[in-house]
């Protein structure tokens, strides 16, 4: 893992527009900053060698170093990374009511983690109007509060680094894949610091096809919606094409084909979309709308979904064949979009050659990957 | 102080030069005084001011220029004697009413004071007001030396009398700030009545109505009055020559730039072999007396600073004289012996006379220049401009700052002439882009902020000093309102003119006479105009900063943010804390990922210095104001504030 500088992550994310706002470099001194969907840097830093970077998920992402790291293997390139179990999952009834995205599993999780003290803060995202907002809450039952996706790139991050500073040391962190590929950069301890806590224990992440931008998005809807009225956003899976936004006094339908221009350049070199390196990652499942996904993916993970479902605070079920080969391709799909877009791009090293990238990812996994 | 006005005729007393001038007013026996702060300018007001209740004078601060010398014009029509003061740049501020002034004559001695800043040592410009004279066409008087200074004030108004004209006296930096011994006059006895005649015949000058029309009557006399004044320059005792009969060299010179040349021709040693040709009446010249120090010698050396007018009045002058004086060779700025900008020194005209006479100059001797060098770079430590601490305009541009880098479209700060000029270097983090006259800050934001449909969508700022705000800005914040330009305009109110020395203006409750006075709150006229107005303590960061933000958010229109803190030095403030500050060392994060010295790198407060042995920031607590702002700037709770009871 090569760590530079915050003059090189401006240089090589800010600059070139790869950010994706997550707010892993927020909050680690007086220099990174986020408003409004944006991340800024204040004033000039002059160190060779940073957190930011370090932690940053557009630049520097060595793929193998994160798998040995984290799993003892190298990178092998599989659609949906390390994979104990996947499950159909939905709140059980000891998990309060929701509004949930889909069936409240995520929640479901934290709330019980925090209950039992495996964690000591929950870091999450809430949503003021369309801007995006990370709370970093400790109380289980504050947890439901900050239910439902947003679909604008987030600084949850800032969150964390905050809690960190404040003196957490077990936080539950629920994160988009990029955000959980920052906080798994976080826990290898990249500057080689003494005495060195990352602060986490417990990552959960989400599913994550895309992401909006906040600005553009508010730019888009200021027209049509009052942002202050915003109960839900939704994307229903294909064939739907729509973004649905309940605005309390109905359902305002924006098509895809206005949405995807929104996307910022950084989802489109994000190559994973099931949060590879979470204890358990979260999405939707296609055709029923009251269930999740559920990948189980460490030992942590499976004890606590273990646990959870014992308390009746979550259901699961097995997970259909069909919906596991089309999450696989879906999974695939990304990862070869976004490996070709980083290629083209000229921010992806196969070959160590110690040139700066986004992405480091051995040429023979590559090559698997493109198939 | 005392001396000023109790100092006996004949007395002898060491004075600065504007000092010298103010006494002169009072021996003059001025009635009314008027001007707006400005260095080198300000000491002559505050000086009649400090003598005004014993003299029985009227002295204001008023709120700008052309109104300091419009209120010093109404003493004139009413036959007192008025006085009005400024720097060189007020008289552009002034030059509409100027124009008009000149051409509708005056009664009472009307005397303009402007004092310019050669080499820009507190400006930040080299304007000229010796041009001014020549422009709108009324006589120009300018002291050689402290007691001239003083002498040819109560020579000024006279001459104004006799006239019936404005008279321009300018003084510069160097006789302005500088001291020098000024024998006393007597001062007049009884108080003048005022009274304003005009129901007589519309062309009298005495009871008519006064004005510059109809023109071409009205410049015809006004041509008339420069006759007589060039008559009367003649004679004039100001205009002294000093020199060999034969001299090879004529120096022609004026003002502070007669001290430097009497310095170099005597460092050179060539006192027999130069003349000096001091005028005290620089416009018009006296045509008879140059034409005859013209005659002594071939070679001409002028002597003066800024723009050339010396230059240009003598060589017309030779060009008109042709037959009489001969072929001259001309020394001067404009064939390049003497620097065309900055300010003029004995060096200077050392240089260029030694180039003439064909001699060695040497001002410093090598060796003492040498160990000046060295002593200078070791011993001196760099010194870059930078606010005081505890200075609420950091604390502001702090917030400024780091609301646009946040709100990250790019906006800017257009700016204007105060302290707060320095927002443009690195102690202001670099803020303002745009800086230039007295509130056009606002004018040019105003500007700026009606580019939107050209494709600008950066959002637009401004900033302006609480004194500013009342000069010159409200014009322009009511253009930018009518106009519905979608500007931010960021009030910097220090309480004062923090700038020239805290004198005070309209938002303050007293005047120049430390009366009470009706304070007009800014933050009220600019709700007036229909502005939305928001009010932050800059001190605050965080609610300056949020308040800031969401003015950005409002895209439609002028907003105003109040940023309100009293001036670090004022009176009222200075040596009381707000907070006890304590820095810890072992928690400061110091060179570290985490912070990297964000105070003594970025922030800059003097009061913070970076200890290099511990390697963490340090408390300065001599120069600590106790602001308290660093506190909430330091990232690892490091700094710690507790408040003062
Ligand atoms: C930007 C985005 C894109 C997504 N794309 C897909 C997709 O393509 N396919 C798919 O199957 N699922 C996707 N999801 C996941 C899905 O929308 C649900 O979040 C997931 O199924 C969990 O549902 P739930 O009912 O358990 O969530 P809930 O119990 O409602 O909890 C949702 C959790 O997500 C967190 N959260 C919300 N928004 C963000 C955000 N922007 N960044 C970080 N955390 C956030 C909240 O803090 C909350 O804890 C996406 C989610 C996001 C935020
Ligand atoms: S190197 Fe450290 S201190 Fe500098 S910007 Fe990055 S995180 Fe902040
Ligand atoms: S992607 Fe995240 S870590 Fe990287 S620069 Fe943007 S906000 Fe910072
Ligand atoms: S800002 Fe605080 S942590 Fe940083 S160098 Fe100064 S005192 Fe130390
Ligand atoms: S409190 Fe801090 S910022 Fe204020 S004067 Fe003292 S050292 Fe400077």
């Amino acid at each position: 893992m090569q760590v530079f500088g915050p003059n090189e992550l401006v240089d090589d994310v800010l600059k070139r527009d790869f950010c994706i706002g997550c707010g892993a470099c927020v909050n680690l001194c007086p220099y990174f900053r986020s408003y409004y969907g944006k991340t800024a840097m204040l004033f000039p830093c002059t160190l060779s060698q940073g957190q930011c970077f370090a932690y940053c998920p557009k630049v520097e992402v060595d793929l193998d170093a994160l798998s040995s790291g984290l799993l003892g293997s190298a990178y092998d390139g599989s659609p949906l990374g390390g994979v104990q179990e996947v499950l159909a999952s939905r709140a059980g009834e000891k998990t309060g009511p929701g509004p949930f995205q889909a069936g409240g599993t995520v929640s479901a999780l934290v709330s019980f983690a925090l209950q039992t003290g495996r964690i000591d803060a929950a870091v999450l995202t809430d949503r003021e109007g369309l801007i995006p907002v990370p709370r970093l809450v400790t109380e289980a039952s504050e947890v439901a509060t900050y239910a439902t996706s947003k679909f604008t790139a987030a600084p949850t991050l800032a969150a964390l680094n905050q809690g960190r500073r404040d003196g957490h040391t077990r936080m539950g962190v629920v994160g988009t894949p990029c955000q959980v590929t920052a906080v798994a950069q976080m826990r290898l301890n990249p500057l080689d610091k003494k005495d060195f806590q990352d602060g986490v224990g417990l990552v959960v992440g989400l599913f994550c096809t895309w992401a909006v931008d906040t600005r553009r998005l508010a730019a888009l809807l200021s027209e049509r919606v009052d942002p202050r009225g915003i109960r839900k956003m939704d994307m229903p899976p294909p064939p739907s094409e729509l973004m649905v936004i309940d605005t309390g006094r109905g359902k305002v339908e924006i098509p895809l084909d206005e949405i995807r221009p929104l996307v910022p350049q950084g989802c489109q070199i994000c190559p994973d979309m099931t949060s590879e390196w979470a204890d358990v990652s979260v999405g939707v499942m296609e055709g029923t709308p009251e269930w999740n996904t559920l990948i189980v993916r460490t030992e942590k993970g499976r004890e606590l979904v273990e646990e959870a479902r014992q308390e009746g605070v979550l259901v699961t079920e097995a997970m259909p064949e069909t919906n596991l080969g089309r999450l696989r391709t879906a999974s695939l799909n990304k990862k070869k979009r976004a490996l070709v877009r980083a290629r083209e791009k000229g921010v992806l090293n196969t070959s160590d050659d110690g040139s700066r990238s986004a992405l480091r990812v051995r040429d023979e996994v590559l090559k698997r990957i493109l198939g | 102080m005392s001396h000023l006005v109790d100092g006996e005729p004949g007395s002898r007393h060491l004075m600065m030069g504007n000092e010298a001038i103010a006494r002169g007013a009072l021996e003059a026996g001025v009635s009314v005084a008027a001007g707006y702060p400005g260095t080198p300018s300000s000491e002559i007001i505050e000086t009649l001011a400090k003598a005004a209740e014993a003299r029985g004078l009227y002295v204001e601060w008023s709120t700008n220029e052309k109104v300091a010398l419009e209120v010093a014009a109404a003493a004139s029509f009413a036959g007192l004697r008025g006085l009005a003061v400024m720097k060189q740049n007020g008289v552009n501020v002034a030059s509409d009413f100027l124009l008009h002034l000149a051409g509708s004559g005056t009664r009472g001695g009307m005397v303009l004071i402007p004092c310019d800043d050669p080499g820009a040592l507190s400006s930040i410009n080299e304007g000229e007001s010796r041009h001014f004279a020549r422009l709108v066409e009324v006589p120009l008087l300018e002291p050689g030396d402290f007691q001239e200074a003083k002498d040819m004030v109560k020579w000024a108004f006279e001459l104004s009398e006799e006239l019936q004209s404005l008279v321009m006296l300018r003084s510069v930096t160097r006789l302005s700030h500088a001291s020098g011994d000024v024998t006393f006059g007597a001062l007049p006895e009884g108080q003048p009545q005022a009274a304003f005649h005009c129901d007589g015949f519309v062309l009298d000058a005495n009871e008519g109505a006064v004005m510059s029309a109809p023109v071409d009557y009205k410049h015809g006399q006004q041509h008339d009055k420069l006759k007589k004044a060039e008559a009367l320059f003649e004679t004039c005792p100001f205009n002294t020559y000093t020199g060999p009969e034969k001299p090879e060299v004529l120096v022609i010179t004026s003002s502070a730039c007669n001290l430097y040349s009497r310095e170099a021709i005597k460092l050179l040693d060539v006192e027999g072999r130069v003349g000096l040709l001091k005028l005290g009446t620089t416009w018009p010249i006296p045509p008879r007396l140059v034409e005859k120090h013209l005659g002594l010698t071939d070679k001409v050396l002028i002597v003066e600073e800024v723009v050339c007018f010396l230059e240009d009045q003598v060589k017309i002058l030779t060009a008109e004289l042709g037959a009489q004086v001969g072929v001259k060779t001309f020394f001067g700025k404009r064939d390049g012996s003497l620097p065309m900008v900055g300010e003029m020194n004995p060096d200077h005209v050392a240089a260029a006379l030694a180039k003439i006479l064909g001699v060695q100059a040497e001002s410093v001797p090598e060796e003492y220049a040498g160990r000046a060098q060295e002593a200078g770079f070791v011993g001196a430590p760099g010194r870059e401009l930078t606010f005081c601490p505890g200075c609420p305009h950091r604390a502001s541009f702090w917030s400024i700052h780091n609301a646009l880098e946040l709100d990250n479209r790019k906006g800017f700060v257009c700016g204007d002439i105060g302290c707060y000029t320095m927002g443009v270097l690195p102690a202001g983090f670099s803020t303002l882009k745009t800086v230039h006259a007295m509130g056009s800050g606002t004018g040019v934001a105003s500007g700026f902020g009606k580019l939107g449909p050209f494709g600008l969508d950066q959002p637009v700022l401004s900033v302006c000093g609480d004194s500013t705000f009342f000069h010159s800005a409200i014009p322009a914040l009511i253009n930018a309102v009518h106009h519905k330009s979608d500007i931010t305009m960021v009030l910097l109110d220090n309480s004062g003119t923090g700038m020239t020395g805290f004198q005070p203006h309209p938002g303050l409750p007293r005047d120049a006479l430390g009366e009470d006075a009706p304070a007009i709150d800014p933050a009220e006229v600019c709700r007036a105009m229909g502005a939305r107005v928001e009010i932050a303590d800059p001190f605050d960061i965080e609610t300056t900063q949020q308040v800031l933000l969401d003015l950005l958010q409002d895209r439609k229109g002028v907003k105003v943010l109040v940023l309100r803190q009293i001036c670090a030095l004022s009176p009222e403030k200075k040596g009381k804390k707000l907070y006890e500050m304590t820095l810890d060392q072992e928690v400061c994060v110091g060179e570290n990922c985490g912070c990297n010295r964000l105070c003594t790198r970025i922030f800059r407060c003097p009061g913070l210095v970076w200890d290099h042995e511990k390697q963490a920031a340090r408390l300065d607590e001599v120069i600590c104001t106790g602001c308290g702002v660093c506190a909430s700037i330091c990232p690892s709770g490091a700094i710690q504030r507790r408040e003062v009871a």
